[in-house]
């Protein structure tokens, strides 16, 4: 078989496993969007966060899974705390306020770790180490489970949202959100909740992605910039069409890689967007309004 | 049961509610008359909490409306189907009706309810798999109606539930606006069918630029009297 073909395939799984990553911040980015019509700027401190939470747990407990839930849980709990005393207030006003208020929280959570932490890059090992052999490479088996993890977790939230009552109200909310007070849910409950949910799976990602890029306090700034992306590819609000657009979005960079220097693969994210932007503003997987 | 004393609202900075006060017994229907925009759709949104109220008090068994959050007054019992239908559109029918009475513990009460729902309006249990959004108006109207039913509500505020339906759907309006009295659910019926309105309700209010002009009980109306003209005519 020739090179390229075997470049390609590699390089699609690769893709595929940092899509499904990013996938879990992106969802939780548009879940908030969609709901509360907050752009969230501290969402990548939040995958920040979560990295550090998890490897500190994963470092003192040496479980690899105990390090999963500390990331999900603590930055769970931080998203509720922050939805409830700095954005619960702000709801409905312009969005601009929100926006200075989400984005002064991610200065002082980058400020923070750097202060907490310190300003190296840590190293950490991924949890699991073996490697698959594809064609003449050597694939870690670690994508492998990351990309399983992410799928098993947005089908968690889905299901989250589709059977009960909660999901209900946060179908319900996301729709009409004066509607749905008119019909008795606790909206303002249901958006801390929301909040909440989204930094938790922007947790996960960051710890997930914690062995393939390193920990430090701008992990957040430097990765969340392809999320926004993914968001406004996906059509801002969309679940599954954030889903679909970060596999896209991870496999077109994964792919330019066999072409250009990594560096600038994240050109072919930029023209994506302006492609959305100028042909299908709603959002690349949307089907068209009939 | 429902009373509003001089209450006072404003969207933003523009003054819309000028003192309005009116009186809705248990198990009354009253009408809710006036020409467009003097403020009907906003007195049923300051009842729901929607909208700013400046001053002025809105009590409803007992309760202080203005002092609660707003998701807690349709728990009190008061059911809300609004002017432009407002169903989920992206929500199943069945969906729609369970934001209602989905309560913890209430499982066999919201049965019951459900029952009594789909009894009223067989056509919504035809469709209860079916995405609200791709009901036809008049199904969505009904859609309306069933989902502030779920919250086995004492009273219901109806805003122009008959607008843009043909007259066979006005007639089944008119059914459930009997079955409900029948209930003893009372009703607050905003309306732009003048004849309509004075042939269900009890009594009927007139107002004008946001604030109640005249009181009369439906029956010492009728179509072509002055005040009728007064209020509503071109
Ligand atoms: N969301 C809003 N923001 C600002 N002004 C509003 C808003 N909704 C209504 N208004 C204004 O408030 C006034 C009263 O509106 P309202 O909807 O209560 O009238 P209405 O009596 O229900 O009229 P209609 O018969 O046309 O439904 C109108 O002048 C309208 O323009
Ligand atoms: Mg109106």
């Amino acid at each position: 078989m020739n090179e390229l073909f075997q470049d390609l395939v590699v390089q699609m799984l690769i893709g595929i496993s940092t899509g499904l990553i990013l996938a879990l911040v992106a969802s939780g980015l548009t879940l908030i969007f969609g709901i509360m019509d907050v752009v969230n700027f501290a969402h990548g401190e939040l995958f920040m966060l979560g990295a550090y939470m998890g490897w500190v747990f994963f470092t003192m407990t040496g479980s690899f899974w105990l390090g999963l839930a500390a990331a999900a849980l603590c930055v769970f709990v931080f998203g509720l705390i922050m939805q409830r005393s700095a954005l619960r207030s702000l709801i409905g006003s312009d969005p601009l306020t929100t926006i200075l208020a989400t984005f002064g929280i991610s200065l002082v959570l980058q400020t923070a770790a750097i202060w907490i932490w310190g300003p190296t890059v840590r190293r950490v090992g991924a949890a699991f180490t073996g490697h698959v052999a594809v064609f003449h490479l050597q694939f870690p088996v670690y994508r492998f489970l990351v990309a399983m993890l992410s799928l098993a977790i947005i089908g968690g939230l889905w299901l989250f949202m589709h059977r009960g009552r909660f999901g209900l109200w946060i179908r319900a909310t996301t729709q009409d959100r004066q509607m749905a007070l008119a019909m008795g849910i606790p909206v303002p409950l249901v958006h801390t909740v929301v909040f909440g949910i989204g930094a938790a799976m922007a947790a996960t990602s960051g710890y997930l992605y914690a062995p393939i890029l390193g920990v430090d306090p701008t992990m957040g700034v430097n990765n969340i910039l392809r999320a926004f992306i993914i968001v406004v590819v996906g059509g801002m609000g969309n679940l599954w069409g954030s889903v679909l657009a970060a596999v896209f979005i991870g496999m077109l960079e994964a792919l330019a890689v066999i072409w250009v220097s990594p560096a600038l693969a994240v050109i072919f994210s930029f023209a994506a967007l302006i492609v959305t932007l100028l042909v299908r503003p709603t959002g690349l997987f949307v089907a068209v309004p009939r | 049961m429902l009373k509003l004393q001089d209450v006072q609202a404003f969207y933003g900075k523009s003054h819309v509610l000028h003192g309005v006060s009116l009186d809705v017994e248990d198990g009354q229907v009253v009408g809710l008359l006036g020409r467009n925009g003097v403020g009907k759709s906003t007195t049923l949104k300051a009842i729901m909490g929607l909208v700013a109220v400046q001053s002025g008090s809105i009590t409803f068994a007992g309760h202080d409306l203005h002092r609660q959050r707003p998701y807690r007054i349709p728990r009190l019992g008061i059911g809300y189907v609004p002017e432009d239908r407002r169903i989920f559109p992206q929500l199943t029918v069945l969906d729609n009706l369970r934001t209602g009475f989905d309560r913890r513990g209430a499982a066999a009460r919201t049965e019951q309810l459900l029952e009594q729902a789909y009894g009223s309006f067989p056509r919504l249990k035809e469709r209860q798999r079916q995405l609200a959004g791709t009901l036809s108006g008049g199904e969505q109207q009904m859609l309306a109606i069933a989902r502030a039913m779920m919250l086995d509500p004492q009273i219901i505020l109806l805003d122009e539930p008959t607008e843009g339906l043909m007259p066979r759907l006005v007639g089944q309006i008119r059914e459930i606006i009997d079955v409900l009295r029948q209930a003893s659910v009372s009703i607050l019926l905003v309306e732009q069918n003048v004849p309509m309105t004075l042939a269900v309700s009890d009594r009927v209010y007139l107002m004008e630029r946001g604030a109640i002009r005249h009181e009369a009980p439906a029956s010492e109306l009728s179509v072509d009297d002055d005040v009728i003209h007064k209020y509503l005519g071109v």
